[in-house]
């Protein structure tokens, strides 16, 4: 049976994977109108820019075909008469709770770029969550097509703008002043942050800066004055007058986006991690000859995916990128992630990075459990090369998770190849977080690591890294693919 | 057609933005008439300007007509 559908709360239809294909089955009454969105400038701008998925609607054929899948009948009995309309497949979804705030910045972007030229065509935004967006690489694309709708002309109000506060703004000013990472709103928040929470938060300095003033204080003291029970504040107003409801619209459009340019995250400095690049524990030499082992690996087995775990700024993401690999760069430490944003699209490479503690990797969310699959779910054998590399020491000695579950779960993940780096309980870094516990892995070397391999993957070759208690090891998968 | 938004608007939110459309439609008036009163200004402006030029454009030909008439 299908998981629920992981997107069922539009009434203009719902959308779900089905043998590797994205479908959206949309009512009878919304067809029309996506279909008359999809003809307008902005849509084919959009689409042939890459920032909008690309989306056709089946023959009557192929539908037929899909109304032999017993799964695909629930689906079909909540549209009767509708339309099935096909996207293009993100290959590795990423969701708001995996991203740096560099990514929900630029998805914030991408949002009021769409709400503003599809305003210029007639149409809206019914709706501006993260949810709406995914990320190809590092460049966000719009997928939730039914989001637009036609819109009146004269009405001066957009809806989703207490959402798009919400989900973005708020986020990325707790985010600014407080430190609080964005997986921890949206684990456990879908729809974002409300002004009331960050309220309390503010001094009252704070709750009485211009920008906070209106983004937070006005509309918490506002809620608080008004009834709760007075509906007529959510009726539908039409002004007399179309020209000026549209310079309302462009108006709150450009101090969105003044906000969101406010809120656009800096480049850390110093977090944990991101000056490990420049702190590690290698020589030149040493740094050179693992470089080389990588590349050689890649160049070897020219994998198509490639998730980078532990990948700190991104250096061997890059290294995997440039080889022509679609990477997924995963780091503990969303400063890092942020990093690799930046360094991805500065350079135009197709790296996607997410914030993911592999110990603790993000659930399963949502309803049902079924809105965002977890982690593993989405990365089980989704990938043809995994790269661990100065990771598995943090694993044995700060989470304490045995080695034959760490290839294990490469295992899982990997279609093909595994580069590992193997550390020796001797090296430094090792023994800076045993802190006194050193007994506990004395029994692992070399020869144990290798036992340990042979059980999930044979070793095509191995190099001890000059100077270091370090040896990496080109891993394959044994027993093809997942 | 007109779908009504599903997704929750927010009271306060929603009340601040319609204090600040009526604002905002408060500076459309004020450009409008800006715009308005400026073009009125630009029109005469451009009317006296073409009549100057008219002017200067037919006086060479009216002394032609006179001293033709003279001869």
């Amino acid at each position: 049976m299908l998981p629920p559908a992981p997107s069922f709360r539009d009434p203009a239809g719902c959308c779900l994977v089905f043998n590797q294909r994205v479908l959206r089955f949309v009512t009878v009454e919304a067809v029309p109108e996506l279909e008359k969105f999809l003809q307008t400038d902005c849509a084919r701008r959009f689409i042939a820019g890459k920032r909008f998925i690309s989306t056709r609607r089946l023959a009557d054929v192929e539908t037929a075909r899909l109304r032999a899948a017993p799964e695909l009948l629930p689906a079909f009995n909540a549209q009767p008469g509708g339309a099935v309309f096909e996207h293009e497949r993100v290959s590795f979804p990423g969701y708001p709770h995996e991203w740096p705030p560099e990514m929900l910045w630029a998805a914030g972007q991408l949002t009021l770029e769409l709400a503003r030229a599809a305003l210029a065509e007639g149409f809206g935004l019914k709706d501006a969550t993260p949810r709406n967006i995914l990320f190809r690489g590092s460049e966000p694309v719009f997928v939730d097509a039914l989001s637009l709708e036609h819109r009146h002309p004269a009405d001066p109000i957009w809806k989703a703008h207490a959402q798009f506060v919400r989900t973005f703004l708020l986020p990325l000013l707790a985010h600014r002043r407080w430190g609080l990472p964005l997986a921890d709103i949206f684990t456990v928040r879908r729809d974002g942050i409300e002004p009331e929470e960050v309220y309390r938060f503010c001094s009252l300095w704070e709750k009485l800066m211009p920008r906070m003033l209106a983004l937070v204080s006005i509309p918490t003291w506002l809620s608080r004055i008004a009834s709760p029970d007075n509906q007529k504040v959510y009726q539908p107003r039409v002004l007399a007058n179309a020209d000026k409801a549209q310079f309302i619209l462009k108006s709150l459009f450009k101090r969105l986006e003044r906000t969101l340019n406010w809120l656009e995250p800096v480049a850390q400095k110093r977090s944990g991690w991101s000056d490990y690049m420049d702190t590690h524990s290698y020589d030149d030499p040493a740094f050179a000859a693992k470089e080389e082992f990588v590349r050689e690996a890649l160049n070897e087995f020219r994998p198509a995916r490639v998730l980078d775990v532990g990948a700190n700024t991104g250096h061997f993401s890059v290294l995997a990128a440039q080889a022509g690999a679609e990477v997924v760069a995963v780091d503990s430490d969303a400063a890092c992630a942020g990093a690799i944003w930046r360094r991805a699209r500065e350079k135009r490479l197709n790296i996607l990075p997410l914030v993911v503690d592999l110990a603790r990797p993000s659930p399963a969310l949502g309803w049902h459990n079924g809105e965002c699959p977890s982690f593993l779910n989405r990365a089980t054998g989704a990938f043809d090369g995994v790269l661990m590399l100065a990771l598995i020491h943090h694993l044995l000695v700060t989470e304490r998770i045995p080695l034959e579950e760490i290839l294990r779960l490469a295992y899982e993940v990997t279609n093909l190849l595994l580069v590992i780096e193997f550390i020796e309980p001797r090296d430094k870094m090792f023994q800076r977080l045993t802190r006194g516990r050193e007994s506990l892995h004395a029994p692992l070397n070399a020869a144990a690591f290798e036992r340990a391999c042979a059980a999930h993957f044979e070793i095509v070759r191995s190099l001890a890294l000059p100077g270091t208690e370090r040896r990496m090891y080109c891993l394959r998968r044994k027993g093809g693919v997942n | 057609m007109i779908i009504v938004a599903y997704i929750d608007p927010g009271m306060g939110a929603l009340i601040w933005q319609t204090i600040t459309a009526a604002f905002v439609g408060l500076i459309f008036y004020l450009k409008k008439t800006r715009r308005w009163i400026v073009n009125g200004f630009r029109k005469m402006f451009q009317r006296g300007q073409k009549a100057a030029t008219l002017t200067a454009n037919k006086t060479p030909a009216a002394e032609v007509e006179a001293k033709t008439e003279v001869r």
